[in-house]
Protein backbone atom coordinates (compact mmCIF):
# COMPACT_ATOMS: atom_id res chain seq x y z
CA UNK A 1 0.00 0.00 0.00
CA UNK A 2 1.45 3.42 -0.97
CA UNK A 3 0.32 6.74 -0.98
CA UNK A 4 1.11 10.13 0.89
CA UNK A 5 0.81 10.79 4.47
CA UNK A 6 -3.06 10.08 5.82
CA UNK A 7 -4.56 8.25 2.67
CA UNK A 8 -5.93 5.50 4.44
CA UNK A 9 -3.11 2.70 3.93
CA UNK A 10 -2.83 1.65 7.94
CA UNK A 11 -6.40 1.21 7.65
CA UNK A 12 -6.52 -0.38 4.32
CA UNK A 13 -3.99 -3.23 6.22
CA UNK A 14 -6.27 -3.27 9.51
CA UNK A 15 -9.52 -3.66 7.68
CA UNK A 16 -8.17 -7.19 5.72
CA UNK A 17 -5.66 -8.42 7.95
CA UNK A 18 -5.89 -11.51 10.01
CA UNK A 19 -3.77 -9.93 13.00
CA UNK A 20 -4.17 -5.99 13.85
CA UNK A 21 -1.83 -4.20 11.75
CA UNK A 22 2.08 -4.39 13.27
CA UNK A 23 4.22 -1.39 12.54
CA UNK A 24 7.75 -1.39 12.93
CA UNK A 25 10.72 0.97 11.81
CA UNK A 26 13.23 0.86 9.43
CA UNK A 27 16.20 2.84 10.31
CA UNK A 28 18.08 5.05 7.02
CA UNK A 29 21.12 3.23 6.73
CA UNK A 30 23.88 4.30 4.85
CA UNK A 31 23.41 2.26 1.59
CA UNK A 32 20.25 4.95 1.38
CA UNK A 33 21.72 8.41 1.80
CA UNK A 34 22.74 8.25 -1.64
CA UNK A 35 19.23 8.26 -3.44
CA UNK A 36 18.10 10.35 -0.04
CA UNK A 37 17.31 13.86 -1.14
CA UNK A 38 18.19 15.60 1.93
CA UNK A 39 17.27 18.67 1.43
CA UNK A 40 15.51 20.41 4.12
CA UNK A 41 15.95 17.53 6.33
CA UNK A 42 19.49 17.42 6.99
CA UNK A 43 19.24 17.15 10.82
CA UNK A 44 18.23 13.59 10.44
CA UNK A 45 21.56 11.39 11.02
CA UNK A 46 19.25 8.69 12.37
CA UNK A 47 15.27 8.90 10.54
CA UNK A 48 13.53 5.95 10.72
CA UNK A 49 9.85 5.25 8.81
CA UNK A 50 7.10 3.62 10.02
CA UNK A 51 6.44 0.29 7.97
CA UNK A 52 3.21 -0.96 8.97
CA UNK A 53 1.73 -4.80 7.79
CA UNK A 54 -0.34 -7.17 8.19
CA UNK A 55 -0.99 -11.19 7.01
CA UNK A 56 -3.67 -13.23 5.23
CA UNK A 57 -3.09 -16.64 5.35
CA UNK A 58 -3.96 -18.03 2.25
CA UNK A 59 -3.06 -21.40 2.60
CA UNK A 60 -0.93 -23.37 5.23
CA UNK A 61 1.79 -22.88 2.30
CA UNK A 62 1.15 -19.64 1.36
CA UNK A 63 0.70 -16.37 3.98
CA UNK A 64 0.20 -12.63 1.71
CA UNK A 65 2.02 -9.96 3.38
CA UNK A 66 0.74 -6.37 3.15
CA UNK A 67 3.01 -3.94 3.27
CA UNK A 68 1.99 -0.08 3.72
CA UNK A 69 4.37 2.62 4.44
CA UNK A 70 4.57 6.18 3.16
CA UNK A 71 5.10 7.29 -0.99
CA UNK A 72 7.44 10.33 0.22
CA UNK A 73 11.14 10.41 -2.37
CA UNK A 74 13.00 9.67 0.55
CA UNK A 75 11.33 6.68 2.20
CA UNK A 76 11.95 4.75 -1.91
CA UNK A 77 14.70 3.06 0.23
CA UNK A 78 12.29 0.63 1.35
CA UNK A 79 10.32 -0.02 -1.62
CA UNK A 80 13.02 -1.30 -3.42
CA UNK A 81 13.29 -3.82 -0.98
CA UNK A 82 9.45 -4.37 -0.50
CA UNK A 83 8.98 -4.31 -4.52
CA UNK A 84 11.23 -7.52 -4.40
CA UNK A 85 9.08 -10.31 -4.83
CA UNK A 86 6.16 -8.39 -4.06
CA UNK A 87 2.87 -9.10 -6.08
CA UNK A 88 2.33 -5.62 -7.15
CA UNK A 89 1.42 -2.08 -5.06
CA UNK A 90 -2.11 -0.66 -4.47
CA UNK A 91 -1.43 3.25 -4.31
CA UNK A 92 -3.86 5.25 -2.21
CA UNK A 93 -5.71 7.78 -3.77
CA UNK A 94 -7.16 11.12 -1.73
CA UNK A 95 -9.04 13.15 -4.79
CA UNK A 96 -8.37 16.43 -2.46
CA UNK A 97 -4.52 15.99 -2.46
CA UNK A 98 -4.06 14.28 -5.91
CA UNK A 99 -0.15 15.39 -5.71
CA UNK A 100 0.78 13.22 -3.17
CA UNK A 101 -0.15 10.22 -5.38
CA UNK A 102 2.11 11.24 -8.34
CA UNK A 103 5.23 9.73 -6.72
CA UNK A 104 4.51 6.50 -6.20
CA UNK A 105 2.75 6.01 -9.35
CA UNK A 106 5.49 7.00 -11.02
CA UNK A 107 7.76 4.44 -9.25
CA UNK A 108 6.04 1.63 -9.67
CA UNK A 109 5.57 2.77 -13.23
CA UNK A 110 9.21 2.96 -13.91
CA UNK A 111 9.63 -0.50 -12.69
CA UNK A 112 7.38 -2.39 -14.12
CA UNK A 113 5.46 -2.93 -11.00
CA UNK A 114 1.76 -3.72 -11.40
CA UNK A 115 -0.06 -1.94 -9.65
CA UNK A 116 -3.92 -0.10 -9.01
CA UNK A 117 -4.79 2.98 -8.02
CA UNK A 118 -7.54 2.90 -5.17
CA UNK A 119 -9.68 6.03 -4.52
CA UNK A 120 -10.00 6.14 -1.09
CA UNK A 121 -14.15 7.50 -0.25
CA UNK A 122 -13.18 7.72 3.29
CA UNK A 123 -12.95 11.26 2.70
CA UNK A 124 -16.50 11.25 1.43
CA UNK A 125 -18.36 10.88 -1.38
CA UNK A 126 -15.93 11.70 -4.49
CA UNK A 127 -16.54 14.32 -6.41
CA UNK A 128 -15.01 13.65 -9.32
CA UNK A 129 -15.38 10.82 -12.43
CA UNK A 130 -13.29 8.02 -13.23
CA UNK A 131 -12.64 10.14 -16.22
CA UNK A 132 -11.78 13.17 -14.40
CA UNK A 133 -9.51 11.35 -11.84
CA UNK A 134 -7.38 9.30 -14.55
CA UNK A 135 -6.48 12.25 -16.49
CA UNK A 136 -5.30 14.14 -13.57
CA UNK A 137 -3.02 11.16 -12.16
CA UNK A 138 -2.41 10.64 -15.89
CA UNK A 139 -2.63 7.12 -15.37
CA UNK A 140 -2.03 4.35 -18.06
CA UNK A 141 -5.47 3.17 -19.63
CA UNK A 142 -4.51 -0.86 -18.64
CA UNK A 143 -3.58 0.47 -14.82
CA UNK A 144 -6.97 -0.50 -13.24
CA UNK A 145 -8.61 2.59 -10.89
CA UNK A 146 -10.74 1.32 -8.27
CA UNK A 147 -13.30 3.12 -5.48
CA UNK A 148 -12.80 1.81 -1.98
CA UNK A 149 -13.40 2.41 1.25
CA UNK A 150 -10.48 1.23 3.36
CA UNK A 151 -12.39 0.98 6.29
CA UNK A 152 -14.53 -1.75 4.69
CA UNK A 153 -13.22 -5.38 4.65
CA UNK A 154 -15.19 -6.23 1.75
CA UNK A 155 -13.93 -2.51 -0.07
CA UNK A 156 -10.56 -3.40 0.90
CA UNK A 157 -10.87 -7.34 -0.35
CA UNK A 158 -11.97 -6.09 -3.49
CA UNK A 159 -9.02 -3.74 -4.11
CA UNK A 160 -6.64 -6.83 -3.66
CA UNK A 161 -8.39 -8.61 -6.02
CA UNK A 162 -8.34 -5.93 -8.64
CA UNK A 163 -4.48 -6.03 -7.97
CA UNK A 164 -3.74 -10.26 -8.23
CA UNK A 165 -6.21 -9.90 -11.50
CA UNK A 166 -4.03 -6.97 -12.91
CA UNK A 167 -0.82 -9.06 -11.93
CA UNK A 168 -1.96 -11.91 -13.38
CA UNK A 169 -3.10 -10.26 -16.57
CA UNK A 170 0.50 -9.10 -17.35
CA UNK A 171 2.34 -12.56 -17.19
CA UNK A 172 3.15 -13.35 -20.13
CA UNK A 173 0.20 -16.20 -21.72
CA UNK A 174 1.39 -19.61 -21.10
CA UNK A 175 2.25 -21.58 -23.80
CA UNK B 1 31.00 17.20 45.44
CA UNK B 2 27.85 16.49 43.68
CA UNK B 3 27.35 13.55 41.25
CA UNK B 4 26.40 13.65 37.68
CA UNK B 5 22.59 12.62 37.08
CA UNK B 6 21.51 11.90 33.87
CA UNK B 7 18.07 12.23 32.99
CA UNK B 8 17.91 11.35 29.19
CA UNK B 9 16.62 8.88 27.23
CA UNK B 10 19.49 6.65 26.05
CA UNK B 11 17.24 3.54 27.77
CA UNK B 12 14.04 4.36 25.72
CA UNK B 13 13.75 0.55 25.47
CA UNK B 14 13.22 0.17 28.92
CA UNK B 15 16.41 -1.30 30.50
CA UNK B 16 18.48 -1.71 27.69
CA UNK B 17 22.21 -1.01 28.69
CA UNK B 18 23.78 -1.96 25.21
CA UNK B 19 22.86 -0.06 22.17
CA UNK B 20 21.31 -2.28 19.56
CA UNK B 21 24.69 -1.73 17.05
CA UNK B 22 26.85 -2.86 19.54
CA UNK B 23 24.99 -6.31 19.36
CA UNK B 24 25.54 -6.38 15.70
CA UNK B 25 29.21 -5.70 15.81
CA UNK B 26 28.36 -2.61 13.71
CA UNK B 27 27.46 -4.50 10.99
CA UNK B 28 24.83 -2.28 8.93
CA UNK B 29 23.71 -5.11 6.56
CA UNK B 30 23.10 -9.06 6.75
CA UNK B 31 25.96 -10.93 4.84
CA UNK B 32 23.17 -12.90 3.33
CA UNK B 33 21.94 -10.36 0.84
CA UNK B 34 18.47 -12.54 0.08
CA UNK B 35 17.20 -11.96 3.30
CA UNK B 36 14.50 -9.69 3.16
CA UNK B 37 11.26 -8.05 5.16
CA UNK B 38 9.25 -11.19 4.51
CA UNK B 39 12.00 -14.01 4.41
CA UNK B 40 10.18 -17.18 6.92
CA UNK B 41 12.26 -18.15 9.51
CA UNK B 42 11.68 -21.10 12.36
CA UNK B 43 13.65 -21.75 15.61
CA UNK B 44 16.05 -25.17 14.67
CA UNK B 45 16.29 -27.46 18.04
CA UNK B 46 19.53 -25.76 19.80
CA UNK B 47 20.64 -24.97 22.87
CA UNK B 48 20.09 -21.17 23.49
CA UNK B 49 21.61 -20.95 27.02
CA UNK B 50 24.63 -19.12 25.74
CA UNK B 51 22.76 -16.30 23.32
CA UNK B 52 22.98 -13.01 24.14
CA UNK B 53 19.35 -12.07 25.72
CA UNK B 54 18.37 -10.29 22.69
CA UNK B 55 18.99 -13.19 20.33
CA UNK B 56 17.51 -15.50 22.29
CA UNK B 57 14.31 -13.84 22.20
CA UNK B 58 14.74 -13.84 18.66
CA UNK B 59 14.89 -17.61 18.79
CA UNK B 60 12.01 -17.88 20.81
CA UNK B 61 9.54 -15.60 18.87
CA UNK B 62 10.40 -18.22 15.96
CA UNK B 63 8.59 -21.40 17.34
CA UNK B 64 6.53 -21.14 14.33
CA UNK B 65 7.49 -20.07 10.98
CA UNK B 66 7.91 -16.01 10.89
CA UNK B 67 8.59 -13.10 8.82
CA UNK B 68 11.69 -10.88 9.81
CA UNK B 69 9.21 -8.25 9.43
CA UNK B 70 7.14 -9.63 12.49
CA UNK B 71 9.73 -10.29 14.83
CA UNK B 72 10.65 -6.63 14.44
CA UNK B 73 7.84 -5.77 15.45
CA UNK B 74 7.02 -8.03 18.31
CA UNK B 75 10.30 -7.03 19.66
CA UNK B 76 10.16 -3.34 18.61
CA UNK B 77 13.69 -3.26 16.77
CA UNK B 78 14.38 -1.46 13.96
CA UNK B 79 14.52 -3.54 10.64
CA UNK B 80 17.63 -2.98 9.92
CA UNK B 81 18.65 -4.76 13.30
CA UNK B 82 16.55 -7.46 12.97
CA UNK B 83 17.63 -8.11 9.62
CA UNK B 84 21.40 -8.81 10.82
CA UNK B 85 20.62 -10.59 14.29
CA UNK B 86 18.47 -13.10 12.19
CA UNK B 87 21.84 -13.67 9.71
CA UNK B 88 23.68 -13.94 12.89
CA UNK B 89 21.19 -16.96 14.50
CA UNK B 90 20.78 -18.66 10.52
CA UNK B 91 24.95 -18.51 10.50
CA UNK B 92 25.48 -19.99 13.76
CA UNK B 93 22.40 -22.66 12.95
CA UNK B 94 19.89 -21.56 15.56
CA UNK B 95 16.94 -20.58 12.85
CA UNK B 96 16.56 -22.19 9.71
CA UNK B 97 15.43 -20.18 6.75
CA UNK B 98 12.24 -20.84 4.59
CA UNK B 99 12.61 -20.70 0.47
CA UNK B 100 13.99 -17.58 -0.95
CA UNK B 101 11.78 -14.65 -2.18
CA UNK B 102 11.50 -14.59 -5.48
CA UNK B 103 12.68 -11.54 -6.91
CA UNK B 104 9.55 -11.30 -9.23
CA UNK B 105 6.45 -13.36 -9.26
CA UNK B 106 5.92 -14.78 -12.33
CA UNK B 107 3.63 -18.32 -10.96
CA UNK B 108 0.53 -18.00 -12.52
CA UNK B 109 -0.42 -21.05 -10.24
CA UNK B 110 0.75 -19.27 -7.22
CA UNK B 111 -1.08 -15.60 -8.20
CA UNK B 112 -4.42 -17.92 -8.61
CA UNK B 113 -3.53 -19.24 -5.13
CA UNK B 114 -3.70 -15.73 -3.91
CA UNK B 115 -6.71 -15.22 -5.96
CA UNK B 116 -8.90 -17.63 -4.77
CA UNK B 117 -7.84 -17.07 -1.20
CA UNK B 118 -8.85 -13.30 -1.36
CA UNK B 119 -12.57 -14.27 -2.82
CA UNK B 120 -12.49 -16.43 0.33
CA UNK B 121 -12.01 -13.93 2.67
Amino acid sequence: MAGGFGTGKTTLVGSVSEIPPLTTEEVLTQASVGVDDMTGIEDKANTTVALDFGRITITPDVVLYLFGTPGQDRFWFIWDELAQGAIGAIVLVDTRRLGTSFPAIDYFERRGIPFVAAVNRFFGECLYTEEEIRSALELDPAVPLVFCDARDRASSKQALIELVRHAMSRLPVAS
Amino acid sequence: MSYDTWEGDDESEAGRLVPLYILVNGRTSPRNTNLDLATQVIARPADTSRLEPEYREIVNRCRNWISIAEIGAYLHRPLTITKVMVDVLLDQGYLGIGSPAQQKIADRRLLETVLAGLERL
